[in-house]
């Protein structure tokens, strides 16, 4: 009995020791464990912004594109039966402004009676009516319709084109490369690659890169002349390849219109900006 | 901090922000390089302007650039070129481009000619004149206003300078394989107004021209031994470059003309020496035992190509204009010389001897992204467009067949024959006419 008391009380003095060291380093314990707890809360949550830093809005919109490329591949093979040489019935028939530009072609020649010598000529004066090409619109909008029915089998064009001019500022949004625009954007790429014939020979010909602000109508035509942005704007001022550049891809926009484009979407391909043009690809870098 | 509220920002815009019109972008990386198709009607007025669209068509054709359509598919006719064309109807044959051109007689029995370049492409406000030229000649040089015309069209559309207006001097060669005749000739680059410089009674190799085009530099045997000579094209007069007790040759003119680089040899050593024009000094630049040849300087005249088997085979090496710095730069197999520094400084083309084979490639100076670029079984010689866009060679066929000179794209695509009186090699292209 007494044996038990003394265990007890040992046990109970034990206790009571234990206890006043327990709350020593239950105090120790208790701020190094959630110290280690808010380090490594801290150390995985930065590691984390880290990585969201280092590759911004791209890895979803990379992956899109792959997924979808696979998928357009059949459209862009029922495509080649539109009329790609038609060309686009310009809706205003806005008289054009004829630019003389004429660099001066130098002719310093030794010999003065074999020397031609060159002068830049002015454009002629406007004439006061440009011929109408209303009859084409027709024939074009059949073609759209027929590929389109083709390609979506869904329900004709629910919107009508706005005008460009009049129409809404456009917001460069998040929306505006993701999954649901990736099929518009493989479908174009792949129409203009047909057109587009970059000056390649060029000296750093894979440098020459130009961007555009391209406005469709619904019925994919050009809606306005395609104007160049960004840093390709300044250069075709002054840099002649960069102007051949522009000039190429130009041409393309207009010679691969009307873009077949599913016509219920129209809002999402409206504006297409930056339309860019790289040719670094086509030459093997 | 920043970071946490920048992850919340686009976590709200991702929430938040729906776009009435997103702004589609379309990164396009793919296109087919096919030519320009363009329509040149015959030029209006004197007779002469059917010859003149004639050949700008025949240029731009030649070029690989441009794809002239057929005149007889034209359903437009331009009455005067004053006035702007009907563009729905050159776009309905699918020209993306149109030049329009009219030829009178002056009083002064000058010829006149007028051309315009025109954008078909496009609605209205993309249409319009991209250039319009005028000149003045005497009526037997129109052949020169076509060329002209051709490099105004060309540079306008590809935005570098056309080379339409240049000349090529090269080497004749007619009879028998044993006693070949090798006459010093030059032609218009279409192959027109043939001219032969020397008669042929003594050996000639490797003409070079001037930056003015007006000399020519080239190696002979007139006097028994082989020698560099200088030929004044406008004069006809030759001289001897320099007295040297040995064989010279392998020249070539700095950018600016004043100097010549050339070969010397001395007791079987080859090295390259420079020969300044003007004092006539002359400036020794390699010194190594084995044969030095081939020199060719970049076109800012700061360095100087040139072939050395020093490393004991055939190789190219660039060292400075003072022959400090030499170093190897071609590594892509096989053996590799005659280098020629493009007009443009972008890349040095070469021959390369290898399975057999002789080809002509392109190297970036530093001797990266070597590409072969022809096609045949014996292409040596390569000289370059002044545009540094095309390329000229010898080309000699299989079986001793003959030789002949053939033209290539810098890119390796329209390789075709560069048409010569008789059999012709070592074509040398000049730089544009001033």
């Amino acid at each position: 009995m007494s044996q038990s008391i003394t265990s007890r009380r040992t046990r109970i003095s034990l206790a009571s020791d234990a206890g006043a060291a327990r709350s020593k380093f239950a105090w120790i314990g208790s701020l190094s464990l959630h110290a280690a707890i808010v380090g490594a809360t801290l150390f995985t949550f930065s590691h984390a912004l880290d990585i969201a830093d280092q590759s911004p809005p791209m890895i979803p919109v990379d992956l899109v594109t792959i997924g979808q490329k696979t998928n357009i591949a059949p459209r862009a093979i029922v495509q080649p039966k539109a009329p790609p040489q038609e060309t686009p019935a310009p809706p205003t028939p806005t008289p054009m402004p004829a630019q003389p530009s004429a660099p001066q072609h130098a002719q310093a020649a030794p010999p003065p009676e074999i020397a031609p010598s060159a002068q830049p000529i002015k454009a002629p004066p406007q004439p006061q009516a440009k011929p109408q090409l209303q009859p084409k619109p027709d024939k074009k909008d059949f073609n759209v319709d027929n590929v389109l029915a083709l390609l979506n089998k869904v329900a004709p064009a629910a919107a009508s084109a706005p005008n460009a001019k009049t129409a809404s500022r456009n917001v460069k949004g998040v929306g505006a490369m993701n999954a649901m625009t990736a099929d518009l954007q493989d479908a174009l790429r792949s129409q203009i690659a047909q057109c587009w014939s970059p000056p390649v020979g060029a000296p750093h010909a894979e440098e020459l890169v130009v961007d555009f602000d391209l406005l469709l109508n619904s019925d994919g035509s050009v809606a306005q002349p395609p104007q160049l942005v960004g840093q390709s704007a300044s250069l075709a001022a002054s840099d002649p390849y960069t102007r051949a550049a522009a000039d190429s891809a130009r041409r393309a926009i207009y010679e691969c219109a009307p873009y077949k484009l599913p016509a219920d979407r129209y809002s999402q391909w409206r504006e297409i900006n930056p339309f860019h043009f790289d040719p670094r690809a086509m030459m093997g870098q | 901090m920043r970071r946490l509220a920048i992850a919340v920002s686009v976590l709200l815009a991702l929430v938040f922000v729906t776009p009435a019109f997103a702004q589609l972008r379309v990164d396009v990386t793919q296109g087919t390089v096919q030519p320009l198709p363009i329509a040149i009607p015959n030029f209006n007025g004197d007779p002469s302007g059917a010859q003149i669209a004639g050949v700008v068509r025949a240029d731009l054709e030649r070029s690989g650039l441009f794809k002239p359509l057929d005149p007889k598919s034209f359903v437009d006719q331009i009455k005067d070129i004053n006035v702007p064309p009907n563009f729905a109807d050159w776009r309905v044959i699918n020209a993306q481009a149109l030049v329009t051109g009219q030829v009178t007689m002056q009083p002064d029995g000058r010829l006149r000619v007028d051309f315009r370049l025109w954008d078909v492409v496009g609605d209205a406000s993309g249409q319009s004149q991209m250039l319009g030229l005028q000149y003045f000649t005497t009526p037997e040089n129109w052949r020169r206003i076509a060329h002209l015309i051709s490099d105004a069209i060309y540079q306008r559309i590809t935005g570098e300078k056309g080379y339409f207006d240049t000349r090529i001097v090269f080497i004749s060669e007619s009879g028998p394989a044993l006693a070949r005749k090798k006459r010093l000739a030059v032609m218009d680059e279409d192959g027109a107004n043939p001219q032969f410089l020397t008669n042929g009674s003594y050996l000639v190799l490797t003409p070079r021209f001037n930056p003015t085009a007006q000399m020519i530099a080239y190696m002979s045997y007139i006097v028994g031994k082989p020698r560099v000579y200088l030929f004044d094209l406008e004069s006809g007069k030759q001289e001897m470059l320099g007295n040297f007790p040995n064989m010279t040759f392998s020249p070539r003119f700095s950018p600016d003309g004043n100097k010549v680089a050339m070969t010397l040899e001395q007791g079987g050593n080859s090295d390259i020496y420079v020969m300044d024009l003007r004092t006539r000094a002359v400036a020794r630049l390699t010194t190594d035992p084995s044969i030095d040849t081939s020199p060719c300087y970049s076109p800012d005249g700061a360095q100087i190509a040139f072939e050395s088997d020093r490393g004991g085979s055939q190789q190219i090496y660039v060292m400075n204009a003072d022959g400090s710095n030499q170093h190897r730069i071609s590594f892509g197999g096989g053996k590799n010389g005659t280098p020629v520094w493009s007009p443009r400084g972008d890349l040095i083309a070469f021959t390369k001897q290898a399975g057999g084979r002789f080809n002509v490639g392109v190297m970036r100076p530093d001797g990266s992204g070597e590409r072969i670029i022809s096609d045949g079984w014996e292409d040596e010689g390569p000289t370059w467009a002044p545009n540094g866009r095309v390329l000229m060679f010898s080309r000699t066929l299989q079986g001793g067949r003959g030789s002949q000179i053939w033209s290539v794209d810098v890119t390796g695509r329209n390789e075709r024959r560069v048409m010569s009186p008789g059999d012709a090699s070592d074509p040398a292209w000049s730089p544009l006419i001033q």
